[in-house]
Parts: C-alpha cells; sequence; structure tokens
C-alpha cells in the first residue's frame, strides 16, 4: 500500500514535524517507509521509524514523499502519517 | 579592552566573569575482557533514563521557553531511539566495546552524515551530539559544568551549547553567553532570544583566547564580546542587569505619562523587546521581510508577521514604518539605480510612489488587514520631505481601503504619520502634522540632513550628532508643530535610548521615545524620577545655547 503527500509544515519534514512522523510511525505494526519524490519520481526509501534516517532525507515543505506500508494496520498508518505531513504546526496559517 | 565578533542574537548586552563550559567526555582506551550482556544492560539503563530526563525537559522547556521550543526535545526522544543507532551501539557492543565506547561509535556515522550537509541540517549534527553526550554523561558518571549551578553573573563561554545546555541557564545568574560555533538559527540562539539572555553565537576559534575569570561585555546587538571594557561600555552592559524591568507604562514623578517603547528589525527581537518592559513597538523597520530572499513577500506573508507583532503587545501600540529601501541596500528583485549617494537619491517614500508603487499598495492591503485584529497598529511613511508625498501616500491608502471593502474583507484604518527626518519635513511639520495622526523624529537621518554630514563618514561624525543646537531647535519645532494640531509626537533613533538625554527629551515635550530594547529599563527608570517642569527648564536653556558644548554642559548639570 502506497501514497503520495505533500508536506505541509514550513519546517518541512524536519525537526519537530519529523519527530512527530516517526513517533506516529513508531504506534504502528506494519513496515513503513518513505522516500523524497522529484518530478513524480520516487528516490530511495528509508525506514520511517528512524529519525536519523527522516531526517537525512532532507525533504521540504511543498515538496512530496511517497509513503508504502505493509501489514496489517498499513491502511491505518498512512491515514495517521498523511495527517501529520499535511496538518500546519500550531501558529502556521 | 579587546573585541571579536560574532552573530549576536539577542538585541541585550551583559557584563560578566567567564566561566567556560567544559563537559569532560573524554573516553579512554576500551578496557579488555568485558561481559557484553553486561554492556547491553548498562546500555538500556541509560538509555531509559535518559529518556525519562528529556521527557522532564521537555516539561521544563514548555513552561520556560515555550511549546513549540520545547518540541526539540522530542525529536530528542526519537533520536535516543533510533533503530540506525541502536543496531550501530549493538554491533560495537557484540565486537566486545563497552557501552560508552558503543555509543560514540553508534553516533559517530549519523553525525558525520549531518555534519557534511548544508544549512540548518548540519545542526541537527548538534541534536545528535547532545543526545550523544547524554548517554555519555550517564554511563561515565562525568558532570561537566554544572549549568544550572554557576555563579550569579557569569558569561558563560562553550564551543557550541545544546538546546539542553541552553534551557537549564538560569537567567538571573547567566548575565550573558558566548559561543566558538552556531549561527542565528541555532537552537542555542533560539533560546537566548526566549529567555532574554545576551548572547554571540559563531565568534570562531579567538574566543578560545579569553579564559576562565576575565570580565567580559556580551553585546548581542552588535554581535561583540569585549575583554576588559572601558567604563562606558561597562556601563551600557550593567546597565541592562542590574535595573530594574517595569513591565507597565511609566510616568514621570509629577505623573506625565511618556510611552516606552522598542525598535524593531526582525521578529526575533519581539521576546527580548518584551522582556525589558517595553509599552510597544515605536519602530517596526520592515526591510527583513524583503532583503535576501529572491521574490517579495506576498500579503498574506506580510499580514501574519504585522499579526505576531501586534500579538505580542495587545495593550501596547506597534508603529510600522513602510518600506524604507534605497540604493545602500541591494534587493535582487528590485531595480534599484546605482546612486553616487543613495541618501539623497531615490529612497524611502519616494520609491513608495514611484518604482515601487505595487509594493506599497500589498504593504498597505496586508497593514490594513493587520490593524483590523486584536491590538494597535500604526502605519508612518519614511523619508517624507513634501505636503505632496504625504498626499500621495495618504490617498493610496484611501484607494487600498476602498478596494479592500469592494472585496469585501475586514480591515481597518490604523492611525497615520509621518518620519521626520528632513529639514523640509521640520519646516512644513505643520502642514504635516495637520493631516496625520502622529510624528516620529528620526534623529538619525535628520541629524544626517541638518547637519550635512553623512552618518557612515568618520570624519565628519562629530558633526553627526543630535545635540547640536541647529538639531535640537529642529526636534523642537516639530514637537510644537504636533501638539498644536492634536497630532502626538515620538522620537525613534539612537538619541531617544540615551539615557542621560531623557530629562531633556521629555522637557521638550516628546510623548514617546522609541528605542532598542537594551535601554528600555534605564530609560524608564529615569523617566520616574523626572519632574516635568524641572525637565522644561532644562530644556529651554538647551534650546537657548549656542554651541554643542554649551548644551553637554546644561545636561551634565
Amino acid at each position: 500500500m502506497e501514497r503520495v503527500v505533500e508536506i505541509v509544515p514550513e519546517a518541512g519534514l524536519h525537526a519537530r514535524p519529523a519527530a512527530k512522523f516517526v513517533e506516529t510511525a513508531n504506534e504502528y505494526d506494519a513496515e513503513i517507509t518513505v522516500a523524497p519524490t522529484e518530478n513524480g519520481e520516487a528516490g530511495e526509501a528509508v525506514a520511517a521509524s528512524s529519525m536519523i534516517a527522516v531526517t537525512s532525507l532532507g525533504v521540504k515543505h511543498g515538496e512530496k514523499v511517497k509513503l508504502t506500508a505493509e501489514g496489517e494496520d498499513a491502511k491505518a498508518a498512512l491515514d495517521a502519517l498523511g495527517e501529520v505531513l499535511s496538518t500546519p504546526e500550531d501558529g502556521e496559517k | 579592552m579587546r573585541t571579536v565578533t560574532g552573530t549576536g542574537v539577542t538585541p541585550l548586552s551583559g557584563l560578566g566573569r567567564v566561566v567556560w563550559y567544559t563537559d569532560e567526555l573524554e573516553l579512554g582506551d576500551p578496557p579488555e575482557g568485558i561481559d557484553p550482556n553486561l554492556e547491553r544492560e548498562r546500555f538500556e539503563d541509560a538509555r531509559e533514563t535518559a529518556e525519562a530526563d528529556l521527557e522532564s525537559e521537555r516539561e521544563r522547556a514548555r513552561e520556560r521557553v515555550g511549546k513549540e521550543e520545547a518540541e526539540v526535545f522530542g525529536a530528542h526522544i526519537q533520536f535516543l531511539n533510533d533503530p540506525q543507532f541502536a543496531e550501530g551501539v549493538e554491533n560495537a557492543i557484540s565486537e566486545g566495546l563497552p557501552a560508552e565506547h558503543a555509543v560514540r561509535e553508534g553516533f559517530s556515522s549519523p553525525i558525520a552524515q549531518f555534519e557534511g550537509m548544508e544549512g540548518r541540517m548540519a545542526e541537527r549534527a548538534d541534536d545528535l551530539r547532545d543526545v550523544r553526550d547524554r548517554l555519555l554523561r550517564l554511563l561515565t558518571g562525568a558532570t561537566g559544568t554544572e549549568l544550572a549551578d554557576l555563579p550569579e553573573g557569569t558569561i558563560l563561554l562553550a564551543e557550541r551549547l545544546t538546546p539542553s545546555d541552553t534551557a537549564k541557564l538560569d537567567p538571573d545568574r547567566v548575565a550573558g553567553f558566548a559561543t566558538v560555533l552556531g549561527g542565528r538559527t541555532s537552537h542555542a540562539a533560539i533560546f537566548a532570544r526566549s529567555l532574554g539572555l545576551p548572547a554571540v553565537v559563531g565568534v570562531g576559534e579567538v574566543l578560545h583566547d579569553i579564559s576562565d575569570g576575565t570580565e567580559l561585555a556580551v553585546d548581542g546587538e552588535a554581535g561583540e564580546v569585549i575583554a576588559d571594557p572601558d567604563e562606558e561600555i561597562r556601563k551600557r552592559a550593567a546597565a541592562t542587569r542590574d535595573v530594574e524591568i517595569r513591565a507597565e507604562p511609566v510616568t514621570t514623578a509629577d505623573g506625565r505619562g511618556v510611552e516606552v517603547a522598542a525598535n524593531l528589525g526582525t521578529l526575533g527581537e519581539l521576546a527580548g523587546a518584551r522582556e525589558r518592559g517595553a509599552d510597544g513597538i515605536g519602530l517596526f523597520r520592515t526591510e527583513f521581510l524583503f532583503l535576501d530572499r529572491e521574490a517579495p513577500p506576498d500579503e498574506a506573508e506580510q499580514y501574519e508577521t504585522y499579526r505576531e507583532a501586534l500579538s505580542a503587545f495587545p495593550d501596547g501600540q506597534v508603529v510600522v514604518r513602510t518600506l524604507d529601501i534605497g540604493g545602500d541596500k541591494p534587493i535582487p528583485y528590485l531595480s534599484l539605480p546605482e546612486s553616487e549617494n543613495p541618501f539623497l537619491g531615490e529612497r524611502g517614500i519616494r520609491r513608495s510612489l514611484g518604482d515601487d508603487s505595487e509594493l506599497f499598495e500589498t504593504q498597505l492591503r496586508a497593514l490594513l488587514c493587520a490593524a483590523a485584529d486584536e491590538g494597535t497598529l500604526s502605519v508612518m511613511f519614511p523619508l517624507v520631505s513634501t505636503v505632496e508625498e504625504l498626499e500621495a501616500a495618504l490617498e493610496v491608502v484611501e484607494e487600498v481601503a476602498s478596494d479592500l471593502e469592494a472585496e469585501g474583507l475586514s480591515y481597518e484604518l490604523p492611525e497615520l504619520g509621518v518620519m521626520i527626518e528632513t529639514p523640509g519635513a521640520v519646516f512644513m511639520a505643520t502642514e504635516l502634522a495637520s493631516r496625520v495622526d502622529f510624528l516620529s523624529i528620526g534623529t538619525n537621518d535628520l541629524a544626517q540632513y541638518v547637519m550635512a554630514a553623512a552618518r557612515d563618514d568618520e570624519r565628519v561624525s562629530g558633526l553627526h550628532d543630535p545635540l547640536h543646537p541647529p538639531v535640537l531647535r529642529a526636534i523642537s519645532r516639530t514637537v510644537a508643530a504636533a501638539h498644536a494640531n492634536d497630532a502626538w509626537v515620538g522620537m525613534c533613533g539612537e538619541m531617544a535610548g540615551d539615557p542621560d538625554l531623557t530629562e531633556l527629551l521629555v522637557g521638550l515635550g516628546l510623548d514617546e521615545l522609541s528605542m532598542s530594547a537594551v535601554t528600555i529599563p534605564e530609560v524608564k527608570g529615569r523617566i520616574v524620577d523626572i519632574e516635568t517642569s524641572e525637565a522644561e527648564r532644562t530644556a529651554s536653556q538647551a534650546l537657548d545655547a549656542a554651541t554643542k558644548d554649551d548644551i553637554n554642559e546644561i545636561i551634565d548639570q
């Protein structure tokens, strides 16, 4: 199961939003990966459970990532992660 | 006296004695014959303790620094539990390393990875070091400098400060800090601003030349670190530390209210301004919104910025100066003509009514919309020298208002004012004041234009002084013109923030003084002791004086 999501928080997939993303990913049993995309092409995927790996992607606000999830709660995981990535942080519009 | 420079991150100065921050985390060679199972247990224990500590520090930072900033500790918890790091540690322990060496191993490649990246990504390396050192301290029992327990009046010097380090600092004990590394957006800088701590970062290796116990001033506004400071610098720095902070508006001893506001160049300075007891913002320079970028900020971005300033001062006034750009600051998306003498060329309102008219309209739209929400917004125009310019600017405000009306957007007309910076504006102050709600005297430019002495030319710096009689008389004439037309009159510029001139300025009749936040406490302290009648006597003597020396003598009395 996969989904492409645009990064809404101003900070990008970085710092606080990244922490929230990884925290959420770890709440599910599904194997989840995240990959940066460029012109619709997905790059190398990394484990969504690793803060180091997720942060090092350097994905910025307005860019898109491809999420994949395998496992029983894959759909719920993708829903929750999609929500994290498309919700602005407190104080942002 | 010796001065080194870095990046100032707070508009505050501090004075104190140097304590170098050391965290002694040197690990010796790993011992032989270790039990990997025992080391795994030690590592797990340390990790659990570290996580619990991070949770409680997150809680503490939420209360002291702010909810958003506290989330850096949330990120640290995720780094701590990272499978990539756990794998590195596990491999090292299996190879026979003790837990502390394994932790160092496990972090080394992720830290190197982030260090090799650009800009904000490189700062994640600091986060990882912070998490690593936390674990190492737990595993080795090393404590390093006790940050929560520094002697009063400490200036902390460090290679770098991590967020956990900075969050531990007690602003009542620490007079400021300076670091070898770090930039304006580093966590240490952000925390320093929130805590109202004087700080200079990124000073470089020369910082190491300053030894423990040295008397040191840290000027977070100029970005200077000054060892063995002279009397003047000590006075200025001490002013920000020892003076009582008055958070409420003040009056003179006989009850005349004088508003004391802050000059603002970026939103980052808002916290420092509040911290120092500003009643509001008397000069919000908007240039920072337009510099260092490829395209101008849109209406929404500007609106948000003005809102943020207003929400910091819900009970005060925020006076925004419209864009004041000229040939001295290059902006890629504006066609700024090269000018032989940018200070006498096309700048301020001249450009807003000319080449930059679209930017001007967008800015006014954002300002009128922001004025409709909480707080009191005022808008003033820079470098006006004729009544025609003011009338043209007011016409644009009217047009923008009727556009917003037609679009059904909610807006409000703010108080409108003129900056008095040119001799032309001084001579026409009556006519200008009768058309607006307030005048604001920009003394740096006013002195430059009245004295025909460039601000940045050291050879004429003696002439560029607002205490020359012509400048003082120009100020007095402006105040009289404003009051005769029911307009209030303020002053922004260096002169307003000089505590030794506060009595003179109150005597001249100024209703508002706006300055760098750092001098606010001392100026407020002076105001409460002033008797208006005495101040007026001083002012009238100064206005009669023929020379700057005579004026200085009158003030010193």
